[in-house]
């Protein structure tokens, strides 16, 4: 099987934007009675990249799984190079040239590179592998790419940012029409984003059509073409982005002004209760870290995904093992970390993976908000009995407070909607008394409504005199949120602004500056 | 939004395992009393008590592990063991310091060896982090090998009369003694799920380790101690045995472990953990017994009843492996 | 960070990973009982030991493929029960029916006794691929279904009066000294080191195992490379079944009772990783060679037989230990 046989959009002459690559008309989807995507309209042209913009949960993810055959649709119309499809399989529609990045990796952790990149597709002949074809075959791609691969390495032994690259070269292996991007850059470095921004641009100057999922501004800036804009499974509206502003995205995104969806919240510093000095961790994944945070004030940690914002929570709360350094909470000094320290301490972590870290899926609203706070004499008896009317009253009281919307007490989490599932680790942490929360990305998957729910009862708690650290890869919700926003690139602090000083640009130019760094790399600057 | 459909699902779905299994042993008593009458006798019906007490035990010892999402493939040689060790201790120690306290030491060493075996599983899954199947596969043979060896592979005769009576014959108020014991079992191992911390912490990390962790609870500390509760409530089972057998046999528990597992699951836990409550057992242990008590009295030649078991083995992993995907 | 994603490591260390200590236990072993007991180094022994190993490493071929596509097949033992009884009872049949050539009744009974082997690796795959069952489950419950046929089927009491060609020449039959059976297991060695290493099937049950839903989204029909493990598996058991029955010149219900026990060491001591995905052939030849060998001197040491399981069991938990701490410390470096 070589690249260049199937290809049937070979009619349509490269470089003409106005041919449509993909056309979406009418098309609807449902999984039960959840409508995913309503009356979803789309086209895509050859030499553009056209981005898909949207909250989590907006439906971009469905859309992106139905023109890559994932998924099927209940109805409406799908063209792709012309040619109106009632059914497409994976298989198939990687044939027509249609390759597919997700943002959840397809690759076989115990096999190399280049049996991943040829995973399905194997080149063999007389029923026997070519593997010196094969082998040349990824040189040449990783090298057109410029990624500096082993091929032979095996993919669990590689970082996550080379993973990724992975992935994207085998999208790239074989001939392909369309691209379809699933927030490429959520654990890439920006160094390696700008890498991969270059190679985007390349192929749409060859003609590719590329659908690029994302909801981070400053790619969308520097990229697109073309927007679409997705709210709850709806077609919002397809702009040109030279038309088009952030303001107005975000606003058709969200369907309000930013103005009226970030709260505002008093600013009223006490004293310190968590501190960092000169922190370094084991998996040198966050590298001389120093901040202190004070009660009744957000501290916002900012930065791409995989800059090591996220490890820094997971530090203070003992989920990452500190190499040299001190972590201190209000004069003690947490040695040997552990959740369970952290806890005792007043820590509180509401982690963003939610399934597997954060809400036991199976068990009861009971169980899971109550599940931190088992020591508690409140909830039970000499750390022995449980206390079970308190706990049912706790969380009856948290389902009001928080608005949960549940079947009932004893529905299981998994039952919950996003949001609702994140409000449920919230009254996790209001089950005992904390003095620092620690946001990890607290809206992710999460509905609108759900969004200002939580954004509110951050405004409470900071209000209340707690201290609150959010590590966000939205940048809107950093900047809208904190008093203080520390930007992290590559592991390190490279920027602290305060106050007013918390501006767009002024993040923007901390996430992107290269001024004095990597003098060892000398390609993949960002050309603005 | 869907969360409606979900609702309604979901009360039916909690409903029916509650339902199906009572209504399924039923349907099983009746089938064999039809054909034959004395499935329904008194003495029949307390054999399927006592029978079911004594299985009782192993399926709750599975029951504890499997919460965690784990395994324990060495209640058989558990029970083994049990049953070889404590009856040699009595047989030598009745002599020397007369009937009452060989039976007591007897007893006695049988629990401990529960307590070491379950410890030593424990050490391995919970500090080791080894495979709990890999782990107890490895300590199965070890201790069968352990029973047969200080055995030389033969039974051990002359319990003392009084140790059968003590944990088999006796009848209190009616009740069969390992009912009686299977009762306060139960109840202690229903309370210690359901009313406190170790219970509640057992389902949470069964459902996520991660999740457990991250709530600072003590995993490990935990899930040891569930290897422990399970090495000692086989080895109270392979103490009732023994005195049901009136014998230290090498290889009581050899049928024990798929069966103690077809139990469990059967009854509604989840091999993927995290769920199942007392009534697993109760109904999984009554389901096997009664079909084969019933199979017998229909003389159903020996070696096809696995077969039924089997059969029915797999039904109720299918059932499970049904449940999970629905929620 | 350099661009480079390999973790630089040390020649040794290299070797170490790909081969891991196995040879050397073994050679090591070797050496010992050599030197312990020189009886090990007759000729007669040697082949006895290669015998024991070529059975262990047919079955537990099978074992591997099962595990790697994430699996376990716990029913390898009673298919092997099975096939002794069935083809004991075909070629039995066949003779009472009147056939003369007994080649003709060797070469359909064996046919025939593997029908119900693969009818049991059939229906393991299925349910475990198709419905979706835990196979702990399914391949426990076509255990006791198999041994209880088999059981029922004999009634409890051995088969004999099967073809001296098949009792004496398969059975006891030997080509340049060494039994048909090491030939066997070095063709089922060869054919899937190949699958293993220069096809692409062999990548799939990597790949399914690896990660099924990465695999079910590159387009592999994941479903039919899981079904196929376990009917290869129940292939090689059911073969290995022949040759046990051959060698005993009986079919029996009680053959293979150890076997489930002994091909999973042999999988998990020869490195096949129970999370599914790792794998090699060639390091579970080894495995079976080094538990063979760990047995006859055993036996050469007059070890009680009844200490051999305890040996093994004592040897699998170290090997997993092994393995998990070498894990972890892999895990630390990334």
């Amino acid at each position: 099987m070589t690249s260049t046989t199937t290809k049937p959009g070979a009619a349509i002459a490269p470089g003409t934007s106005d041919a449509a690559l993909i056309e979406i008309a009418h098309l609807d989807k449902s999984y039960g009675a959840f409508k995913a995507l309503e009356d979803m309209q789309f086209e895509l042209r050859a030499g553009e990249v056209h981005v898909l913009f949207g909250e989590n949960g907006a439906g971009k993810s469905t859309l992106i799984q139905i023109i890559c055959g994932v998924q099927p649709f209940d109805s409406g119309s799908y063209r792709l190079f012309g040619e109106t499809l009632s059914s497409l399989t994976p298989a198939l529609a990687h044939a027509k040239g249609v390759s597919v990045v997700f943002q959840e990796f397809s690759l076989i952790p115990d096999m190399t590179v280049e049996e991943n990149l040829f995973l399905g597709h194997e080149i063999t002949s007389g029923g026997r592998l070519a593997k010196s074809a094969m082998h040349k075959k990824v040189q040449a791609v990783l090298d057109r790419l410029g990624f500096h691969l082993d091929s032979s390495a095996r993919v669990s032994t590689l970082r996550r940012a080379h993973q990724q690259m992975v992935e994207i070269a085998k999208a790239l292996l074989w001939d392909c029409q369309v691209l379809i991007l699933d927030e490429p850059t959520a654990s890439l470095t920006d160094h390696e984003a700008a890498q991969l921004f270059d190679i985007i641009e390349q192929l749409r100057s060859e003609g590719l059509g590329i659908v690029y999922v994302s909801h981070r501004m400053p790619e969308i800036s520097r990229l697109a073409d073309r927007v679409t804009v997705l709210r709850d499974g709806k077609f919002i509206a397809t702009v040109n982005k030279a038309d088009t502003s952030e303001k107005e995205l975000v606003q058709l995104m969200t369907g309000r002004t930013f103005d009226e969806f970030f709260p505002h919240i008093q600013r009223n510093p006490g004293d310190t209760v968590l501190a960092f000095r000169d922190v370094t961790l084991q998996s040198g994944l966050a590298e001389n870290i120093s901040f202190s945070v004070r009660r009744g004030e957000v501290l916002g940690f900012a930065g791409l995904a995989g800059c090591g914002k996220s490890e820094v929570l997971r530090a203070a709360f003992g989920l990452e093992a500190v190499e040299t350094g001190a972590i201190t909470t209000g004069g003690t000094k947490l040695d040997n970390n552990s959740p369970r320290k952290a806890l005792n301490n007043r820590i509180c972590y509401l982690p963003s993976d939610r399934a597997t870290e954060g809400l036991a899926m199976h068990q009861s609203l009971i169980a899971n908000s109550t599940i931190a706070a088992l020591d508690d004499p409140v909830f039970s008896l000499g750390n022995m009995l449980l206390n079970r009317r308190a706990e049912t009253s706790f969380t009856e009281k948290m389902i009001d407070k928080l608005k949960i919307r549940t079947p009932g007490l004893h529905a299981k989490a998994d039952q919950l909607s996003g949001g609702n599932k994140q409000k449920l680790m919230i009254a996790r942490g209001l089950s005992r008394e904390f003095d620092v929360f620690l946001f990890d990305e607290p809206t992710v998957g999460v509905d609108i409504q759900a969004k200002l729910e939580i954004y509110d009862v951050i405004k409470t708690l900071t209000e209340e005199g707690k201290a609150v650290v959010i590590a966000s890869s939205e940048l809107a919700e950093v900047m809208h949120m904190s008093h203080r926003v520390i930007v992290m690139r590559e592991g390190e602090i490279v920027g602290e602004l305060d106050g007013d000083a918390v501006t767009e640009n002024a993040l923007l130019s901390h996430f992107f500056d290269h001024g004095d760094q990597d003098t060892d790399q000398p390609q993949g600057h960002p050309t603005s | 939004m869907s969360d409606q459909t979900q609702v309604s699902g979901h009360s039916l779905r909690a409903i029916g395992p509650h339902l199906l299994l009572p209504l399924a042993i039923v349907a099983v008593v009746a089938f064999f009393a039809l054909l034959q009458p004395a499935m329904l006798s008194g003495d029949n019906i307390a054999n399927i008590m006592k029978q079911s007490s004594l299985f009782f035990f192993v399926a709750c010892a599975q029951l504890v592990v499997i919460i965690t999402r784990g395994f324990d493939l060495s209640v058989g040689a558990n029970v083994s063991l049990v049953s070889v060790a404590s009856s040699m201790v009595m047989t030598a120690m009745i002599p020397v310091f007369g009937t009452g306290l060989g039976i007591v030491l007897g007893v006695g060493i049988g629990l401990l060896i529960g307590v070491g075996i379950g410890a030593m599983n424990g050490l391995l899954v919970a500090y080791g982090r080894i495979n709990p199947f890999i782990v107890t596969l490895a300590t199965m043979s070890i201790f069968t090998g352990v029973a047969t060896t200080i055995s030389g592979g033969f039974p051990i005769f002359n319990l003392p009369e009084a140790f059968s009576f003590a944990f088999n014959q006796m009848i209190i108020l009616m009740l069969p003694i390992p009912l009686i014991i299977a009762g306060v079992v139960a109840y202690g191992l229903h309370f210690s799920l359901t009313k406190t911390v170790h219970g509640r912490v057992l389902y949470v990390l069964g459902d996520s380790n991660e999740v457990a962790l991250v709530a600072g609870r003590r995993v490990k500390e935990h899930l040891f101690l569930a290897y422990v509760t399970s090495g000692v409530l086989a080895s109270v089972a392979g103490l009732l045995m023994t005195a049901q057998t009136g014998s230290g046999e090498p290889n009581l528990g050899t049928s024990l472990v798929l069966n103690s597992i077809a139990a469990a699951v059967i009854g509604g836990a989840s091999l993927r953990g995290g769920s199942g409550g007392i009534l697993a057992p109760i109904y999984g242990a009554l389901l096997i017994v009664c079909l084969s008590i019933g199979m017998n009295l229909q003389q159903i030649n020996g070696s096809l009843q696995p077969v039924v078991i089997g059969a029915i083995l797999i039904f109720g992993a299918a059932l499970d492996a049904l449940r999970t995907r629905e929620r | 960070m350099t661009a480079h994603a390999a973790i630089p490591e040390s020649r040794t260390s290299k070797v170490l990973k790909a081969i891991g200590i196995l040879p050397f236990v073994l050679v090591l072993t070797c050496v010992l009982l050599a030197l312990y007991e020189p009886r090990f180094l007759r000729v007669s022994n040697l082949i006895n030991v290669l015998r024991n190993a070529s059975f262990l490493t047919i079955i537990s071929a099978g074992q591997m493929l099962v595990i790697i596509v994430g699996g376990f097949d716990i029913s390898v033992g009673a298919i092997v029960a099975l096939t002794s009884v069935s083809s004991a009872l075909s070629m039995v049949g066949l003779s009472s029916m009147g056939i003369e050539s007994a080649g003709v009744i060797v070469l359909l009974g064996c046919l025939m006794g593997l029908v119900p082997a693969l009818a049991v690796g059939i229906a393991n795959g299925f349910l475990v691929s198709v419905l979706k069952i835990s196979p702990f489950m399914v391949t426990i419950g076509t255990m006791t279904i198999a041994v209880g046929i088999a059981g029922y089927v004999t009634g409890g009491t051995p088969i004999y009066d099967m073809p001296e060609l098949f009792t004496r020449e398969i059975g006891r039959g030997k080509f340049l000294r060494l039994p048909y059976i090491v030939y066997a297991a070095a063709l089922v060695l060869a054919l899937l080191w190949f699958m293993q290493n220069q096809t692409r099937l062999g990548r799939y049950f990597y790949a399914v195992g690896g990660n099924e839903k990465a695999s079910r989204l590159t387009g592999l029909n994941t479903r039919k490379y899981i079904w196929l493990a376990y009917v290869l598996s129940a292939l090689l058991a059911g073969i290995v079944g022949l040759f046990l029955t051959a060698r005993v010149g009986s079919g029996e219900a009680t053959l293979g009772s150890n076997l489930m026990l002994e091909s999973i060491s042999v999988a998990v001591i020869g490195g096949v990783a129970l999370k599914g995905g790792v794998g090699r052939i060639q390091m579970v030849a080894l495995s079976a060679i080094f538990l063979a060998v760990l047995s006859n001197g055993m036996s050469l040491a007059r070890i009680d037989s009844k200490y051999h399981i305890i040996i093994i069991g004592l040897v699998i938990v170290f090997a997993v230990a092994a393995e998990s701490f070498r894990e972890s410390r892999r895990n630390k470096h990334v």
